[in-house]
C-alpha cells in the first residue's frame, strides 16, 4: 500500500512539475487565447485574424475567445520578439505572413527568425494580379513589357516596402524580360491605389480582392495574374507564365505559429481545430469571397515550406541588392 | 435636387429608433474613448466588430462611425484640462487650450471646442453629401509632389509656433524632424537611429512622445513651484463656464477655416487629422489680428484645430465611400467592417446601397447634434476637475498618462519613451524651446521626406517637378508667402514707424 | 542674464548632437540612382542643427553681452525637485512590469506626495491606494484594457 501511495505522489509531482509529460491529457484552452498580429487594427493581418477568430467561434471549434493583440512595429519584428518572449506559453498564437520570413533576413535588429517559432498551420496563399488603369494602352503584360523596354525607367509601379513581394516579383520579371521600370514605395494600400487611379503610376501588383471593386466599376484592368494557374474569378486573365514570362511565383502565405518551446499537445490541438475548420462550408465561402487559394499545410511539410521560402527569399533579396544580414 | 431626395431617404433611415439609439451609443463611446489617451477609435472599433455581426449593417456603420467622429470631440477634453493630448489630432489644442484653462477659462475653451466641432462636423457632412464624388476625383490628382508641397506648407507653420526666438523654434523643428527619421526607411529597408532596439524599428510612438512632452513635462515644471499653490482658477457660476457671445464672434473665421482645411486634408489618403489641425492653427494665426497672443490662451487657437479634426472625419469618409480607399487607420478598420459584413466598398457602393451611404450621412448630422447636446452641459462638470487639489491632480495626470501610453501597444517600452520625452519637455520649457515646433517636425517629418523621395523617383531626379505641377506649385508658393510674412510684417512696421517719425 | 549661459550650454549640446547625426547619416547612403537615399534627410538635419546651434551660441559668446550676465541662480534650485520627481517616475516605469501597475503607481504617488510635497502620510497613502484602485476598476475591469500586471494580477 505504501508503495502505491509513493508512486501516486511521485506521479502527481511529476505531473505538476512537468505538465508536458502528462500523458493521456489532451490540451484544451482554458482561458482566452492571445492572438498576435504584426499590423495595427485595420491592417491586413489584423482583419484576417479577426475573420478567422469569428469563423472558428461561429463553427464552435474553440471553447474560448481569441483575443487579437496588435503588436505592430518594424515590419514583423515587434510581434515576433513578443512571441519569442512567451516561450512555452500555451494560450498564445501568432498569425504570420511572408513578412515574418523576409524581415529578419534584411533587418539586423529583428533577431527572431521564423525558425525560432513553432509552426502550426499554413492557411492560405494570397495570389496577386498585375493591374493597370482601365484606359491605359496596355492590354496585356506583353504590352507593358514592350513599353517599358522602349522607355527604360520611365514607367512607374506603386508598391509597398522594397523587400515586399511586389518589388521582388518586379525584379524577377525585369531579369527575365530585360525590361526596366521604376518602383515607388507607398506605405498604405490606399495611397497606392489612389496614385494608380490618378494616373501618377502606370501599374501595380495587388491582391485580387482589394482590386475587385475597382475592376467591377471599370476603373482597373487586370493584365496578368501572378499565379501558377488562372484564378477562378478572373478566368479570362492569363497567368504570367502563359504570357511567356517564366518567373518563380513568390507565394504570399498566411498561417499560424506558436511561441518557441510549446508542447506537441498544443500544436496537435490546433492542427485538429484547423483540420476540421478547413473542411467547413464557411471556410470555403471565405476563400471564395476573398479570392484566396487554399494553402492548408501542417507538420513537417510546413517546416520545409519555411526553409524553402527562407532560402528563396535570401537569393532573391541578394539579387535585388538588398542588404541581407542573416 | 437628387441629393435632397437622397438625404430625406437618409434621414428616414437615421431617425429610426434603433439607429438613433445606436448613434447615441456610438458617439458617447467615441467621446469616452477620445478623452483617454491611448485607447484610440481604431482599436475600439476593432474590438466591437464581432458584436456588429448580428446587427443590421446600416445600424452597425452608424454606430461605428459615431465612435470615429465622437472620438474627435472627446480628444479635446484632456488636452484642455490636463495638457494631455487624448488623440494625436488634439495635440495642437493643448497649446492654447491648456493656457486658457490656467487662466480660469477652461469652460470657455471646452465649450468652444464643442461648438467648433459641431460646426465643422456639420460642414464636413455637407461636404460629404454634396461634393464627395468630385472631391474624390480631385483628390486623385494629388501625387507625391502635391503631398510634398502640402507638408512644406505645414512646416511653414513653424513660423507661427516660434514665439520669441526663431532660432530655437527651428532647432526644435529639426529635432522633431530627426525623431521622425527613426525607424526603417521605407525605400531601402535600412534602419536609421534605432540604437539596436527592435522596438524602435517602427519609429518613436507619437502618443508616447507627445504625452511625455506635454503632460509629464508640464507636470515637472509645476512641481517646481511651492507646494499647495493652487494652479487653476475656476470661474464660478454657470454662465462663466461657457463661451461668451464675444468668443463665438471672435471664432467666426476659425470655424470656417477649421472646417475647410480639415475636410480637404481629410479627403487625401495618407494626410491625417494631425496635419489638418496644425495647418488650421497656422492659418488662423496667419490671418489673425493678434498673432503674437497665440500660445498664451487665444480662443481661436482652440476653435481652429478642433474644427479641423472634426471636419477631417467627414473628409476621410470621402475616399472610403466613393472609391473604397481607406485614408488612415480608423477608416481602414471601417473598411474592414464593411467587408466583414459582406459589402465591397468601391465606386459602386453608393449606387448599389444608397440607404447605407445616405443613412450614414444623415446619421452624422444627427450625431454631431447629439454630441453638441451631450458635451455642452458636461463642460461645467469637466471644468470642476480642475478644482481637485493638486495632490490628487498630479497623480491623476501621471496615472492617466502611463495607462494611456501603455495601452496603445501594450508596451512598457512606450512608457519609457514617454518618461524620456517628459524630461525633454521639461528641459525645453526651462530653456525656452517651443515644444510645438518639435511636435510639428515629428508629425510632418517622415511624410515630407517620403513625398520628396517619391517625387524625385517619379521625375527621375528632376526637382522642378515640384514647381511645374499646378497644385504643388500653388501650395509651395503659399508656403513661401507664409514664410516671408513675418519679414513682410517687420518691413511694414518699420515703414509705419518711419512714416510716424517723419510726420 | 541666465538665458545666455543656458543658451550657451544648450547650443553646445545641440551642436554635439548635430555632429552625431551627421556622422550617423554619413554611414548611410546619401544618394542612389533612384533618388535621395536614407542618409539624405538626416544629413541636412545634422547640418541645420550644427549651423543653428552656433548661431544660438553666438550672442552668448560676444564679449559685450557678458557684462549683462547677472546670474539668477535661484532659478535653478527647484530644478532639483523636478529632477528628483522625474527619477521617481523612471523608477516606477522600471518597476512596471515587475510589480505591476497598481503597486508601482501607488509607490510613485506616495513618494511624490509624502517625500516631495511633504503632505501627511495618511493623505499620501489614501490618494495612492484610492487612485490605483480606481484605475484598476475603470481600466482593467470595466474597459478590459490590459495593464502591466505584477505577481498578484494587478
Amino acid at each position: 500500500m505504501k508503495n502505491t501511495m509513493r508512486l501516486t505522489v511521485a506521479a502527481a509531482t511529476v505531473a505538476i512539475l512537468f505538465p508536458q509529460l502528462s500523458w493521456g491529457q489532451d490540451f484544451k484552452p482554458s482561458k482566452q487565447i492571445e492572438t498576435v498580429v504584426h499590423t495595427g487594427p485595420g491592417g491586413g493581418s489584423d482583419l484576417f485574424a479577426r475573420a478567422i477568430a469569428e469563423m472558428l467561434q461561429k463553427e464552435n471549434l474553440i471553447p474560448q475567445r481569441m483575443q487579437v493583440v496588435n503588436k505592430s512595429g518594424g515590419g514583423s519584428a515587434v510581434a515576433m520578439s513578443y512571441l519569442a518572449e512567451k516561450k512555452g506559453e500555451t494560450h498564445t498564437i501568432g498569425f504570420f505572413t511572408g513578412v515574418w520570413v523576409t524581415n529578419p533576413l534584411t533587418t539586423a535588429e529583428a533577431t527572431v527568425t521564423i525558425k525560432d517559432l513553432t509552426p502550426v498551420v499554413r492557411l492560405v496563399l494570397e495570389p496577386a494580379v498585375v493591374v493597370v488603369k482601365a484606359d491605359a494602352p496596355y492590354k496585356n503584360m506583353k504590352d507593358f513589357i514592350e513599353a517599358a523596354k522602349k522607355s527604360p525607367n520611365q514607367l512607374r509601379q506603386a508598391g509597398g516596402s522594397v523587400t515586399g513581394r511586389d518589388n521582388l516579383m518586379r525584379l524577377l520579371i525585369q531579369k527575365a524580360t530585360g525590361a526596366q521600370w521604376t518602383y515607388i514605395s507607398f506605405p498604405s494600400g490606399g495611397e497606392r491605389l489612389s496614385n494608380l487611379l490618378g494616373g501618377h503610376v502606370q501599374m501595380m501588383v495587388i491582391e485580387p480582392q482589394e482590386a475587385g471593386e475597382q475592376i467591377r466599376a471599370g476603373n482597373l484592368r487586370v493584365i496578368a495574374s501572378l499565379t501558377e494557374k488562372r484564378l477562378p474569378s478572373l478566368a479570362n486573365v492569363p497567368t504570367i507564365k502563359e504570357q511567356g514570362i517564366d518567373v518563380t511565383i513568390i507565394p504570399q502565405a498566411r498561417g499560424v505559429v506558436a511561441p518557441p518551446g510549446v508542447s506537441r499537445d498544443v500544436v496537435h490541438y490546433w492542427e485538429g481545430v484547423f483540420d476540421r475548420f478547413t473542411k467547413t462550408a464557411t471556410w470555403k465561402q471565405y476563400l471564395e469571397q476573398n479570392q484566396f487559394e487554399d494553402g492548408y499545410l501542417k507538420g513537417p511539410a510546413l517546416a520545409k515550406f519555411f526553409d524553402d521560402l527562407t532560402a528563396q527569399m535570401r537569393d532573391v533579396l541578394k539579387e535585388a541588392g538588398a542588404k541581407v544580414v542573416r | 435636387m437628387e441629393a435632397l431626395g437622397n438625404l430625406l431617404l437618409g434621414f428616414s433611415v437615421a431617425l429610426s429608433p434603433v439607429n438613433l439609439l445606436w448613434c447615441l451609443v456610438g458617439v458617447f463611446l467615441g467621446t469616452v474613448v477620445g478623452v483617454l489617451p491611448g485607447l484610440g477609435p481604431a482599436a475600439t472599433i476593432a474590438m466591437l466588430l464581432p458584436l456588429t455581426l448580428k446587427m443590421d449593417h446600416t445600424t452597425a456603420i452608424i454606430a461605428l462611425a459615431g465612435i470615429f467622429y465622437g472620438a474627435r470631440y472627446g480628444g479635446s477634453t484632456t488636452s484642455i484640462l490636463l495638457n494631455i493630448p487624448g488623440e494625436s489630432s488634439s495635440v495642437v489644442t493643448c497649446l492654447d487650450g491648456y493656457q486658457l484653462a490656467r487662466q480660469g477659462r477652461a469652460g470657455a475653451a471646452l465649450g468652444i471646442a464643442a461648438v467648433a466641432s459641431f460646426v465643422a462636423g456639420t460642414i464636413g457632412v455637407l461636404g460629404l453629401m454634396l461634393v464627395a464624388p468630385p472631391l474624390a476625383r480631385f483628390a486623385l490628382r494629388f501625387a507625391p509632389p502635391e503631398y510634398f508641397a502640402l507638408m512644406t506648407l505645414g512646416l511653414a507653420m513653424v513660423v507661427f509656433l516660434a514665439g520669441p526666438s526663431m532660432i530655437k523654434a527651428l532647432l526644435a523643428l529639426l529635432i522633431g524632424l530627426w525623431l521622425s527619421t527613426i525607424g526603417i526607411d521605407l525605400f531601402t529597408a535600412e534602419s536609421r537611429f534605432t540604437f539596436g532596439q527592435a522596438k524602435l524599428l517602427g519609429g518613436v510612438d507619437f502618443i508616447a512622445a507627445t504625452v511625455g512632452i506635454f503632460a509629464i513635462g508640464e507636470l515637472l515644471v509645476n512641481l517646481e513651484s511651492r507646494a499647495g499653490a493652487e494652479l487653476f482658477k475656476v470661474a464660478k457660476g454657470f454662465r462663466n463656464l461657457l463661451p461668451t457671445l464675444q468668443d463665438l464672434k471672435d471664432c467666426r473665421f476659425a470655424f470656417l477655416n477649421g472646417s475647410l482645411v480639415g475636410f480637404l486634408v481629410g479627403a487625401l489618403p495618407g494626410a491625417g487629422a494631425t496635419v489638418a489641425s496644425f495647418l488650421a492653427y497656422g492659418l488662423e494665426k496667419a490671418f489673425s489680428r493678434h498673432p503674437e497672443k497665440f500660445g498664451t490662451g487665444v480662443i481661436e487657437g482652440v476653435a481652429a484645430p478642433e474644427g479641423a479634426n472634426n471636419a477631417d472625419a467627414g473628409g476621410a469618409l470621402v475616399p472610403l465611400l466613393t472609391l473604397g480607399i481607406p485614408g488612415g487607420n480608423t477608416t481602414a478598420i471601417l473598411l474592414g467592417g464593411l467587408i466583414l459584413w459582406g459589402y465591397r466598398p468601391g465606386p459602386l457602393l453608393i449606387q448599389e446601397h444608397p440607404q447605407l451611404f445616405w443613412g450614414l450621412v444623415a446619421s452624422m448630422y444627427v450625431g454631431n447634434f447629439l454630441l453638441l447636446v451631450l458635451n455642452l452641459p458636461l463642460v461645467p462638470l469637466f471644468a470642476q476637475i480642475l478644482r481637485l487639489p493638486y495632490y490628487i491632480l498630479y497623480p491623476l495626470i501621471l496615472g492617466i498618462s502611463i495607462v494611456g501610453v501603455y495601452s496603445v501597444n501594450n508596451s512598457s517600452f512606450d512608457v519609457w519613451v514617454m518618461a524620456l520625452f517628459g524630461l525633454l519637455g521639461y528641459l525645453m520649457r526651462k530653456l525656452e524651446f517651443p515644444a510645438a515646433a518639435l511636435i510639428l517636425g515629428m508629425v510632418l517629418g517622415d511624410a515630407l521626406e517620403r513625398a520628396l523621395r517619391q517625387s524625385l523617383m517619379m521625375s527621375q531626379g528632376d526637382i522642378m517637378i515640384l514647381a511645374t505641377r499646378p497644385i504643388s506649385g500653388t501650395l509651395l508658393l503659399l508656403a513661401a508667402v507664409i514664410l516671408l510674412m513675418p519679414a513682410a510684417r517687420k518691413v511694414r512696421s518699420w515703414r509705419l514707424d518711419a512714416i510716424e517719425r517723419a510726420g | 542674464m541666465i538665458k545666455n549661459a543656458a543658451d550657451l550650454i544648450s547650443g553646445v549640446c545641440l551642436a554635439a548632437f548635430g555632429a552625431y547625426v551627421l556622422s550617423a547619416a554619413s554611414r548611410l547612403s546619401y544618394f542612389s540612382e533612384v533618388g535621395p537615399g536614407p542618409g539624405f534627410f538626416p544629413f541636412w538635419i545634422g547640418i541645420g542643427l550644427v549651423f543653428l546651434s552656433f548661431w544660438l551660441m553666438l550672442p552668448s559668446c560676444l564679449p559685450r553681452r557678458m557684462a549683462a550676465k547677472k546670474t539668477e541662480r535661484a532659478g535653478w534650485k527647484p530644478t532639483g525637485k523636478a529632477l528628483t520627481a522625474w527619477l521617481a517616475i523612471i523608477a516606477a516605469v522600471a518597476l512596471l512590469e515587475r510589480i505591476g501597475f497598481g503597486l508601482s503607481f501607488a509607490f510613485l504617488t506616495i513618494f511624490l506626495l509624502r517625500g516631495l510635497e511633504q503632505r501627511p502620510t495618511l493623505i499620501a497613502f489614501t490618494v495612492a491606494v484610492g487612485l490605483a484602485a480606481a484605475f484598476y476598476a475603470i481600466f482593467t475591469l470595466a474597459l478590459g484594457v490590459r495593464l502591466p500586471a505584477g505577481l498578484w494580477g494587478f
